[in-house]
């Protein structure tokens, strides 16, 4: 905690201010030292140390900063034009008027300076300083001749009595203290107004030098209380004979005077030394002001550097941010710099991105919910057992379901997005339903019904279509239903004639027995007893009697058996050998011409032989009828496989010469009782229809040119390959592809 | 116009190389020892060594001139007295600073001089007179006799020097920089003997 403040204190713009505030005190004390050498001068030098280290601190500080700054540019990292823009302008901007102050400082300073000398002032000085050599020199030469009188005094004193003598002439005197010496130095007699003082002050080397050469000295001489005035002479001895004496003689100057002297002294001493430093002291003082405005304009720099550096952080983290949020990351949040406008605008762009992270988030949350409501919608689709297709208003094919592929017993994949058209030249046995389909086209709700032949067979779909509810992009665009319905036809209609059946047989069929024994009956009992013309009409109306009711049983017991349809028993089946197992039951009847033109690559079928034989013999009957009797029947049979996009058939064509098929009979002929012949039930085409049916083919009936009636067979063949829709695989499919 | 870019190129680096020169000149020139210790001896007295000492004190005109215009010059005497060690750095035994003050009287017209660890004050009528006596050094008490061991080696050394630090602080700036101020003397080592 406490190292972590510390850390803050020392990175944080604190530190910056507390170096500020020493280099301004630091700068304010040499201003000081500068200007009175006795306050700060010992920390001159110091200071100035101290500051010229600041400077190369803060020239390197800055050229860290202005390398950092070039390199950014050159990377052209984001905000570093504008750091540089925003600092060459604050540079600029502090450097303008300092130079501007440093001039005219300069200017103010070296008028300044030499304001203060004045030749007037220089001389006065001098006046004052040679008056008070003058008024002390009167007071030498006065104290001169004094020391002289005192020296013709002590000359004859002999050295016993001369401590009293100079002691006597002392007191009498103003001087402070008096020696009496001999030429070489040596100490006579001393006598100090001061009792402590013991000890004599001796003359200097120089002194001594000048009284041998026999010049006297008096000389002004500022000692250590204030000025005194040091006099010595030669006292010649009255006799040759005698030594030659030295008195030394110390007058302190009167307090007054010495304190004027001292002051006069003082301040042209002072005026000296300062006119002397005139120079020096201009270059320290244009020193120092360079020293201060150098460091202020560094630090002015040095803070234009942080500042701009500072300015910037936002919107270079703001611009960072944007080209993060242009690449789709909009988790990006920024820091928040301050409560400015800046730190708005930071705020603003946090909620931005913020609020596009959630739209985002909704978005992707709400395309997830489309995602599995479509999954849900596709599974329920998928598992459903109508085949449901979405058709564009363009009538391109949108969506279809897995049922629906089934149904269509094609892989309806690869046709989504392309138009129906190209489905059914893909498809062509699709091609009812397509235009089936485009015959409903705009109608808002519809139903149909679509026959289909395929691989599969003929198929019986249903189909309902709607306008689909919407808007924008699926605006237009229908659903159809489609459902396989041929089975449940097959089922119906087994029912329906089933039911027929039974009824026949209990309704009609059980009363024909009575009836006809009746008859019977009536004829044994009364044939013999009657008239012969009575007779002959009892034999005749009892024999029309056995006769219709035996065709009515016979049109029962056909009806039953087209409505009785036993289980059919397919297998693979070669229907070359059934057609000429057919017609072999034909050979002996002279009238049937027949001929042949059967492919010997037929592929085997899945049939059932019995009913497929019945199928044959019915058809080759029903052309015996139709010719004129006694008349040749030409008769045409073909049979061959087709092949329709991936679905193979086995086609029999069957053509006879006859008169053909009323034109009015051709929509109904496979109804059941609809016939032509005199003779005959009226189901057998119905039967035929109905196994060619139950058999997955179809059956055309048509009319041949110039003459004659012709039927056509289309049976599937079945492939082992599975089918792509999931058709069922018989395991004995077509012996060709079984190779 | 190859040529012209050379001929152009030279006589720059040329200004540039005497410029560095100078520089050179200014930082590795010999301090101009304007001092010189001309002899200088110790002797025993009274079991004390006493040092004395003959000092050219030559001061530069600058100096002088200051001198002359009221500014006074503090000189420093180091004395040193090292014992010698064979392997290993020499032991520094005592360490003297004597300082002087030297200064023009105007209303005397005399050169005082003052011995700033004594309080001692002269005055001299000549500059000639003051110098002398600056470097002049007669029995100045160096180390007691108890402090040496005879069986090792001792050495002294002495030098001169202008104090800059105690000129006027307008003075110093200029002072640091030209040689002519900085006036010290070699050092002046001799063996200590009795």
């Amino acid at each position: 905690m406490a190292t972590t403040t510390l850390k803050r204190l020392l990175t944080g713009p604190y530190l910056v201010a507390v170096l500020f505030l020493l280099l301004l005190s630091s700068l304010y004390l040499m201003s000081g030292a500068t200007q009175n050498s006795a306050r700060f001068g010992q920390l001159y030098s110091l200071l100035l140390g101290v500051n010229l280290l600041a400077i190369f601190l803060l020239v390197g500080l800055i050229l860290r900063h202005l390398w950092r700054l070039v390199r950014q540019l050159k990377r052209r990292a984001p905000g570093a034009r504008l750091t540089a823009r925003l600092m060459v302008m604050f540079v600029l901007l502090a450097v303008a008027p300092v130079t501007v102050v440093y001039y005219f400082s300069l200017q103010f300073l070296q008028r300044g300076i030499d304001s203060w000398f004045d030749l007037r002032t220089q001389q006065a000085l001098e006046d004052a300083l040679e008056l008070g050599r003058t008024a002390l020199d009167g007071r030498m030469r006065e104290l001169l001749r004094q020391a002289r009188q005192f020296g013709s005094v002590l000359g004859p004193v002999p050295e016993g009595s001369a401590a009293l003598e100079l002691n006597d002439l002392r007191a009498s005197s103003e001087a402070s203290e008096m020696t009496l010496l001999t030429q070489k130095g040596r100490v006579i007699a001393m006598s100090s107004a001061d009792p402590a003082d013991i000890v004599p002050a001796m003359p200097a080397d120089g002194v001594l030098l000048q009284l041998q050469q026999g010049l006297d000295y008096a000389r002004l001489e500022p000692g250590e209380n204030g000025l005194m005035v040091r006099i010595a002479i030669t006292i010649t001895p009255p006799d040759a004979s005698g030594d030659a004496r030295v008195l030394h003689a110390i007058y302190p100057v009167a307090d007054r005077v010495s304190r004027l002297a001292d002051s006069v002294q003082n301040a042209f001493g002072h005026y000296k030394e300062l006119s002397y430093l005139r120079e020096p002291l201009k270059f320290s003082f244009i020193l120092t002001l360079s020293l201060v405005l150098l460091l202020t304009l560094l630090s002015a720099v040095w803070a234009a550097f942080w500042s701009a550096r500072r300015l910037v952080a936002p919107i270079r983290d703001l611009a960072e941010g944007t080209r993060a949020v242009a690449a789709g990351d909009y988790d990006t949040r920024l820091p928040t710099p301050s409560r400015d406008e800046l730190g708005f605008l930071v705020r603003s762009f946090n909620e931005m991105t913020r609020k596009l992270a959630q739209a985002r988030d909704e978005a992707s949350r709400s395309q997830q919910a489309q995602e599995e409501q479509r999954a849900y919608l596709s599974a329920v689709l998928t598992r459903l057992s109508s085949g449901v297709i979405t058709v564009g208003d363009d009538g391109m094919l949108r969506t279809a379901n897995e049922a629906a592929a089934q149904i269509l017993g094609s892989d309806l994949r690869f046709a989504i997005g392309q138009p129906l058209t190209a489905l059914s030249e893909a498809h062509p046995s699709l091609e009812p339903l397509v235009s089936t389909l485009a015959a409903h086209d705009h109608e808002p709700d519809w139903r149909d019904e679509v026959i289909l032949f395929g691989s599969r067979g003929r198929q019986l779909l249903r189909c309902q279509g709607a306008m689909l509810p919407g808007v924008g992009e699926i605006e237009g665009d229908r659903v159809v239903v489609l459902d396989d319905v041929t089975a449940l036809i097959q089922a119906q209609r087994d029912a329906a004639w089933g039911e027929v059946a039974r009824r026949l047989a209990h309704e009609i069929k059980n009363p024909l027995t009575p009836i006809q024994l009746s008859a019977e009956r009536l004829r044994r009992k009364f044939l013999a007893i009657l008239l012969p013309e009575q007779a002959d009409i009892l034999d005749r109306a009892t024999h029309t009697i056995v006769q219709q009711v035996e065709t009515m049983k016979e049109m029962v017991k056909a009806f039953s058996e087209y409505a009785n349809t036993p289980k059919l028993n397919p297998r693979p089946l070669d229907l070359n050998g059934l057609l000429h197992e057919a017609l072999e039951l034909y050979k002996g009847e002279p009238r049937l011409q027949v001929e042949l033109a059967l492919d010997p690559e037929l592929p085997m079928v899945e049939a059932d032989p019995g009913r497929m034989r019945q199928v044959l013999i019915n058809l080759i009957k029903n052309a015996l009828e139709a010719g004129e009797p006694e008349q040749l029947v030409q008769l045409q049979v073909n049979s061959h496989c087709v092949q329709e996009s991936a679905c193979q058939f086995v086609e029999i064509d069957l053509m006879d010469d006859g008169p053909g098929f009323p034109e009015a009979m051709l929509g109904t002929l496979f109804e059941p009782y609809v016939t032509s012949k005199v003779k005959g039930t009226g189901l057998g085409l119905a039967i035929v229809k109905k196994i060619i049916e139950e058999h997955g083919g179809m059956i055309w009936a048509s009319n041949a040119s110039p003459r004659g009636a012709r039927m056509l067979i289309r049976l599937p063949v079945k492939t082992r390959h599975p089918h792509p829709t999931g058709g069922t695989t018989h395991p004995l499919g077509d012996p060709k592809q079984a190779e | 116009m190859v040529f012209s870019t050379r001929a152009s190129h030279t006589p720059r680096r040329h200004r540039r190389l005497t410029g560095w020169l100078w520089l050179a000149l200014i930082l590795a020139w010999p301090v101009r020892a304007e001092f010189q210790v001309e002899q200088a001896a110790t002797t025993l007295t009274q079991s004390v060594y006493t040092l004395d000492a003959r000092i050219d004190m030559a001061f530069s005109e600058e100096a002088l001139e200051a001198l002359r215009n009221g500014v006074p010059l503090t000189v420093v005497l180091d004395i040193e007295v090292t014992r010698q060690r064979r392997w290993w750095l020499d032991a520094t035994v005592a360490h003297l600073e004597q300082r002087y003050r030297i200064w023009y009287h105007a209303l005397s017209d005399q050169y005082l001089l003052r011995n700033l660890n004594s309080s001692a004050h002269y005055g001299f009528q000549s500059l000639g007179r003051a110098l002398e006596a600056l470097g002049t050094i007669e029995h100045l008490p160096l180390l007691d006799e108890e402090l040496v061991d005879r069986r090792q080696r001792y050495e002294v050394s002495l030098r001169a020097r202008l104090d800059i630090e105690e000129l006027p602080s307008p003075l110093r700036p200029l002072a640091y920089v030209s040689p002519s101020w900085r006036l010290t003397s070699p050092w002046y080592t001799w063996p200590l003997q009795p």
